[in-house]
């Protein structure tokens, strides 16, 4: 008996040792190049001054960040994209992804590419993209000067408001692909048995979009939103590439200002470390908030 | 087992020491010095400074032919950019010998890096050069720079637009702000196109005329000096109304700005002179263009037709392995050759603030694209009386307050008001 039980345990013992043989290598990866830094960056959040000259501070970093109007003017820009952009983005990418699972939808593949295809490009390359159709003289000012709707080019990213317009529409048009992908590959989980049933009850197509596929994508849904949360709030090439913050500091980004900090100002290297603690802890509130919120039922 | 398990731990520290390896210093392999001696340059324009650079080199290496200069094209941010990480890092031996630094940017890069940077009035002749600019590069009494490109700003403007205005380039000659608001006011009604462009958000505009007021955004002392700054409020008022009057037009960045001079949005650029560079790259735009000074600020004292606008220096970096090789280097090209200057001059128009080098003939030709002016003379002449200023190591925070208060001042927001938010912005960023 008792040989019996210790060679049980032994072959345990090496059944989880090779198991944490194969996870050593990522953990330890993972730890150096990713949690480590974490750390450090949280004693450098806590120590202030130029440059190398550091000196330890405490908190005072974080309280700084209130009386920051950079700060404060980035982190409300994030907000009002996040607002905006996030809920129109996951509505779209759902109407295309119901769409794309269409049984009767002919051409399946070339859709199916077409939506995912701006995904594939570069983000430079799209910003580049949208602040040439949005120049003096770009494609929209010579339409609408064209067309008669406009009597002299407007200045588009000049205006702090279509500045801001013209950014959300850049990020939408990049990322609802994106998203439409998880929809689609969420909406073939669902039975047909289900719709099938629901169309004999006399349901309208809109009652099953409303009834049957958002409950049961709830868990995609929820995925996509915390993605894009988190996506928005480090929001970076898309801003630096087509209005670099501007105009003013009208459409400028959390993650810009970090940039500013560390070297384009002189570099605060300990404040800029407080600031994308900043964003940290509002991934973690807003991704709390929406699981809460999703797993209400 | 146990060999297993050793196995595996080796295998990850040797995973573990490939990965770290490149952070690694290299192993110090000092050059003889009798040997050949390589110089590593960073700068970033190759029709202006890059060329600039490898023609001394050219001249150089006639007398000292074991030195080989080794220039890495390195954008400007990219070259702040790794400044700062390798400095940062400790890790300096990554840095090249010799760096052009942005005359804005020297203040801040000498107080934040007082260790990374060579003085070198001792061993380099400054006193030919241009006062203005051997003042960005000195700190605590010692000089850090050696000027390269003059920033003498002046009007480029089109002849062919303002005649069609019924102007003439004379008017603009010695005007002030105010005049030439007027004269925009006439060709806008004319001919439907705007003054003037400017990079929406820098204050370009507002920091030339700070200079040729002798005034910048700083006191004596360092302290911010911009809500009761009565010669920035006067620059800003009549900014933001060229703007509003769309008599200048704002751009989202610099390649806009450049294309609105180059295809004719604009009917003048005022700006450093290296502007002449990229205006005759349009060849067919060929004797539209002419020069005048830049417009001054009425009712300021000491207000002069003259400024600066974004040049740079030369820096020795104190990593250098040769700093003797580069000081001399320097010496007998930036600061002593007049052949240098003459070849760059007529090739890329890039004007030097070096003394000697204004007597030289490539100055006092007529130039066939500004319709046969001789506009090395003017600029030559523009650079003698611009005003010393001390940018200051908080220039690029200063900047940016000024630049939102103007985007505020254009949406409706009191030009009092938005000063005062520029001033507290600033006084906050300083107050780290």
């Amino acid at each position: 008996m008792r040989t019996i039980m210790t060679g049980k345990r032994t072959l345990e013992m090496k059944y989880k040792s090779a198991g944490w043989r194969f996870v050593m290598p990522a953990a330890i990866l993972i730890f150096a190049l990713c949690f480590y830094p974490m750390v450090q960056a949280f004693f450098l959040s806590l120590q202030s001054g130029l440059a190398n000259n550091l000196h330890f501070t405490g908190l005072r970093n974080y309280i700084r960040l209130f009386q920051d109007d950079q700060f404060i003017a980035s982190v409300k820009n994030v907000f009002i994209y996040l607002v905006f952009q996030v809920p129109v983005m996951l509505f779209l990418a759902l109407v295309l992804a119901s769409i794309l699972n269409d049984k009767k939808l002919k051409y399946k593949g070339i859709f199916r590419t077409m939506v995912f295809l701006p995904c594939a490009t570069a983000l430079v390359s799209s910003a580049l993209i949208f602040k040439s159709l949005f120049s003096l003289d770009g494609l929209a000012n010579t339409w609408l000067l064209g067309l008669g709707i406009l009597s002299e080019p407007k200045n588009w990213l000049q205006d702090p408001v279509w500045a801001k317009i013209i950014i959300i529409f850049t990020i939408t048009w990049r990322w609802t692909g994106y998203n439409t992908v998880f929809f689609l590959a969420g909406l073939q989980n669902i039975d047909t048995s289900v719709y099938e049933a629901a169309r004999i009850d006399g349901a309208s197509p809109m009652q099953s979009f409303f009834k049957i596929t958002l409950p049961l994508l709830k868990p995609v849904i929820l995925l996509t939103a915390i993605m894009s949360t988190n996506g928005t709030l480090q929001l970076f090439d898309e801003v630096q590439n087509i209005t670099g913050g501007g105009p003013g500091n009208a459409t400028l980004t959390i993650s810009q200002y970090i940039y500013k900090l560390s070297f384009v100002l002189n570099p605060q290297f300990g404040y800029a470390a407080a600031v994308s603690y900043a964003i940290l802890i509002m991934v973690a509130i807003l991704a709390f908030i929406q699981i809460k919120v999703g797993d209400k039922q | 087992m146990k060999r297993n398990m050793i196995k595996s731990v080796v295998m990850i520290t040797l995973a573990a020491g490939l990965l770290f390896s490149s952070c690694q210093k290299k192993s110090g392999k000092a050059a003889s010095k009798k040997g050949p001696v390589t110089l590593t340059v960073w700068c970033w324009d190759p029709t202006f400074n890059i060329y600039a650079m490898n023609e001394a080199a050219k001249i150089y290496n006639r007398t000292n032919p074991d030195v080989k200069i080794n220039v890495v094209e390195t954008p400007w941010e990219n070259l702040q950019q790794k400044l700062i990480t390798s400095l940062s890092a400790n890790q300096a031996d990554t840095l090249p010998d010799i760096i052009l630094c942005q005359d804005n940017a020297i203040q801040k890069n000498l107080m934040n890096y007082p260790k990374a940077f060579l003085p070198v009035d001792d061993k380099i002749d400054l006193s030919q050069f241009a006062k203005y600019k051997v003042g960005y590069g000195e700190m605590n009494g010692k000089k850090y720079s050696i000027p390269f490109d003059n920033g003498a700003t002046c009007t480029f403007i089109r002849k062919d637009i303002v005649e069609k205005a019924g102007l003439k380039v004379e008017d603009f000659n010695n005007i002030t702000w105010d005049r030439f608001y007027e004269l925009g006011k006439i060709v806008k009604a004319k001919t439907g196109v705007a003054m003037v462009s400017y990079v929406g958000n820098d204050p370009d505009c507002v920091m030339i005329m700070l200079q040729s007021a002798g005034t910048w955004m700083f006191k004596e002392d360092g302290k911010p000096f911009i809500a009761d700054n009565d010669v920035l409020k006067k620059a800003v008022t009549v900014y933001s109304k060229m703007i509003k009057d769309g008599i200048c037009l704002t751009v989202p960045d610099w390649n806009a700005y450049v294309a609105s001079v180059n295809n004719g949005t604009v009917a003048s650029a005022i700006n450093g002179c290296w502007m002449v560079g990229i205006i005759s790259s349009v060849k067919d735009q060929a004797g539209a263009w002419s020069v005048v000074n830049t417009p001054k600020l009425s009712d300021v004292q000491g207000a002069v037709n003259y400024s600066s606008q974004g040049g740079s220096s030369w820096m020795v970096m104190a990593n250098s392995k040769n700093p003797d090789v580069a000081m001399d280097f320097l010496n007998k090209t930036f600061a002593g050759s007049k052949e240098l200057y003459d070849t760059i001059l007529p090739s890329s128009g890039a004007i030097g603030t070096w003394g000697p080098a204004a007597s030289s003939d490539a100055y006092s030709k007529p130039n066939a694209f500004f319709g046969n002016q001789k506009i090395y003379e003017d600029i030559i002449e523009y650079s003698k009386h611009i005003p010393q200023v001390k940018y200051g190591v908080f220039n690029y925070e200063a900047r940016g307050a000024v630049g939102v208060a103007v985007s505020k001042i254009i949406q409706g927001t009191s030009i009092d008001t938005a000063l005062q938010e520029a001033q507290k912005n600033l006084e906050f960023q300083m107050g780290y």
